[in-house]
């Protein structure tokens, strides 16, 4: 007969077994927005979001900005503008890029002065390529620019079996810093 | 002590229920923690508020246009604009959410094709079409997916008709096949994964053995030379060629090891390779219509299996930083059929890369051991001389001659590449760098050598009882130069030099199972230029 003891020791084992890594691990969509912001700027505050309508007069700012038009256009970028001591510490945008088949929801961190600050992948839905998710890749991105090509075997250290989610990636940096240059939130 | 197990197994059991039916991740967190939380949400409803206010007070904003995808290769724009602040304010896009799993799948796919000329007679000046492969995945729902292969090798048709003609009021039966020479269908990968975590994710179905990096990166646009590494394919040192998959379960996973980099694992059960025969049909210009028959190892069935016993393979891989990866694998399990003595055949492999700026070493070596061929030999004669009572034909004296292809006591080889990807600036302008965004020049050397020992040439028996079993030694070595072209990651256009040789005066036809040689042409020469394409 299973006692009360044995089923609580034995729940335990397993929660701290599965439990915080299985609730990490959701498939696909692995942050929000919001809490995107909090993780690219722990120690800031991060404000209200804002929707910027894509408009035609902003997609073609944006191409201008980037020298190429991207691989998707959004129906409309959140920017989220967060403060630190009643000062702008960055913003970060939503962005969309194609990776193989499907587009890769990013949220990227951008400091006033146009830097990358850092990024997170809010959603990725190819079948292979989703180490892009991870820290030690997204780092290479911080204080890069849009003067910065961010492509693989370039300016980027590329992953062997998923080139075309790494060339997204540095698509939606670009993107972002763009959006923003665009809005007229950076000069 | 089964009770306490069974306990403990349906603590689990429950615990992993609760744990998994949480819709979203939610981390402990403090008062303080949850205070902040609403002030932040009670702070974004008063905005959103604001916002409903002056909406409804202002004229509606104008539609955004709907998502273009637009393609890569679009002109750039001249100069930068001044900005313009322009915000119009709008609801939050819906969040992003699975869509149905018929809507979500994906085709892709690859193949390639290769123009050679080889100092070979048989070989000549040829084109081949290598391969196409037909891919789809499916994200089915959070946290599970599909993906299936399908591959066509050279392939260009295959008709079957069958019919049931009269004649002279008796009923006959016809079946028959038009196809292509040399030609294969073969389910490459076909599986379902239920992620349980990063670190535990359930795979079934049809898995590519985690056996070397090779096989589990066969696809051929992924790699810059025109032609698959010995060990994996030529010369087989795997169990089986690659792109070798079985049917079986298990697990794969990765974990972040934080500052020591990344782990991860790939750990089946599987029906395993085993010892298969293929019929070879030869109707001769005598008259005769001759049977071959040739045992070797194959890839192990997905119906019954013929074996008493499963097999299993595992590859455990480190990754210290970005570009820089060591793995290796473990293969074990039965290679007879039920009708033989039960013999085993286990494999090791080690493999790596290296990424140092524009170059990159990339390398894989394989060590098999196949056990007991002389048994597996006598046990051989036993069954086809148990065959021959059966159908009544008479045991005595009868002489088979079979081929036990591919058998050897152990192989073992390596492939090891060097590549330095670069694209001059002056040719970006150029029609090999415009419009695309990132093209890339190749240069691959790669060299490769194969040892067999004991190797199975041929196996005699009388009646019942094994006469002779003639084995050797042999090597295969090969040297390859490849220069390739990339407009985009999944388009190569790859030009290679080759010298391959083997024992002197020994073929390279008795050890490769892609060179025709002669008897005793032991060295090969080929220029080749191959495409491979992604989609």
């Amino acid at each position: 007969m299973l006692s009360r003891r044995r089923f609580l020791s034995g729940a335990t084992g397993a929660w701290l077994v599965l439990g915080p890594a299985g609730l990490a691990a959701q498939e696909g969509i692995f942050l929000t927005a919001e809490e995107a912001s909090r993780q690219l700027f722990p120690d800031a505050v991060a404000g209200a979001p804002r929707t910027l309508a894509a408009t035609p007069a902003l997609q073609q700012r944006i191409r201008d900005w980037l020298g190429r038009p991207p691989s998707l256009w959004e129906e409309s970028y959140r920017i989220i503008t967060v403060t630190r001591a009643d000062t702008v510490a960055g913003f970060v945008v939503v962005v969309e890029e194609i990776g193989k088949h499907r587009p890769i929801t990013f949220a990227v961190g951008v400091r006033p002065d146009g830097k990358l600050h850092d990024m997170a992948v809010l959603a990725y839905r190819e079948a292979y390529g989703g180490e892009i998710k991870d820290k030690r890749f997204l780092g290479q991105y911080r204080d890069k620019g849009l003067g910065d090509v961010l492509l693989p075997y370039r300016d980027i250290r590329n992953i062997s079996g998923a080139t075309l989610s790494v060339q997204a990636t540095g698509r939606a940096a670009r993107k972002a810093i763009a959006v923003l240059r665009a809005a007229g939130d950076l000069p | 002590m089964a009770g306490r197990l069974k306990s403990a197994l349906l603590a689990a059991f429950l615990t992993v229920l609760v744990s998994f039916g949480k819709a979203t991740p939610v981390d402990a967190a403090s008062p303080d923690e949850l205070d902040a939380k609403l002030k932040a949400l009670q702070e974004q409803v008063d905005a959103l508020k604001k916002e409903l206010e002056k909406s409804r007070q202002a004229p509606a904003a104008v539609a955004p246009p709907a998502p273009v995808p637009t393609p890569a290769g679009e002109a750039a724009p001249a100069a930068q604009p001044s900005p313009t602040p322009a915000t119009a304010q709008q609801p939050p896009p819906p969040p992003a959410t699975s869509t149905p799993w018929i809507t979500d799948f994906k085709i892709g796919g690859y193949g390639s094709v290769r123009f050679e000329s080889s100092d070979i007679d048989k070989i000549g000046d040829t084109f081949t079409f290598r391969r196409f492969v037909l891919s789809g995945d499916a994200t089915i729902a959070n946290r599970i997916r599909s993906v299936v292969e399908l591959e066509f090798e050279h392939l260009t048709e295959l008709e079957v008709e069958k019919s049931a003609p009269s004649e002279g009021g008796l009923r006959g039966f016809s079946n028959s096949i038009e196809s292509s020479n040399g030609s294969e269908i073969s389910l490459e990968q076909a599986w379902v994964e239920f992620m349980l975590a990063d670190w535990l994710r359930f795979r079934a179905g049809m898995l590519l053995v985690p056996l070397g990096r090779f096989n589990l990166a066969h696809d051929d646009n992924r790699w810059d030379l025109p032609r698959r590494s010995l060990v994996d394919r030529g010369v087989p040192v795997l169990p089986s060629t690659a792109a070798w998959s079985e049917v079986g379960m298990g697990f794969a996973g990765d974990i972040d090891g934080g500052s020591w980099g990344k782990f991860g694992y790939q750990v089946y059960v599987m029906n395993g390779v085993t010892l298969d025969a293929s019929l070879d049909t030869v109707a001769r210009a005598s008259g005769e219509l001759e049977t071959e028959v040739e045992v070797k190892p194959q890839r192990g069935t997905a119906n019954i299996d013929v074996k008493k016993d499963k097999a299993g393979a595992l590859r455990v891989f480190w990754s210290p930083s970005l570009g820089n990866e060591i793995g290796t694998s473990v293969y074990y399990g039965r290679y007879t059929p039920d009708f033989l003595p039960s013999e085993t055949v286990w494999s090791l492999s080690a493999d790596g890369k290296y990424t140092f700026g524009p170059f990159e070493i990339e390398g894989e070596y394989v060590y098999t051991r196949w056990n007991g061929i002389k048994r597996v030999a006598q046990g051989f004669a036993n069954a086809v001389a148990e065959q021959a009572l059966g159908s009544g034909t008479t045991p005595l004296d009868v002489v088979v001659e079979f081929d036990l292809a591919g058998l050897a006591d152990s192989k073992q080889g390596y492939w090891l590449d060097l590549r330095y990807r670069f694209f001059p600036a002056l040719l970006r302008g150029t029609v090999l760098g415009r419009p695309f965004e990132n093209p890339q020049f190749v240069l691959t050397t790669r060299w490769e050598q194969v040892w067999l020992h004991n190797l199975v040439k041929e196996v005699d028996f009388t009646g019942s009882t094994v006469s002779d079993i003639i084995r050797e030694d042999r090597y295969v070595n090969r040297a390859t130069l490849g220069f390739t072209y990339r407009p985009v990651p999944l388009v190569a256009f790859q030009l290679a030099y080759e010298r391959t040789w083997t024992n002197q005066g020994k073929s390279l036809s008795t050890v490769t199972n892609f060179i025709p040689a002669g008897r005793s042409q032991d060295t090969q020469n080929a220029f080749l230029f191959g495409v491979a394409f992604g989609f």
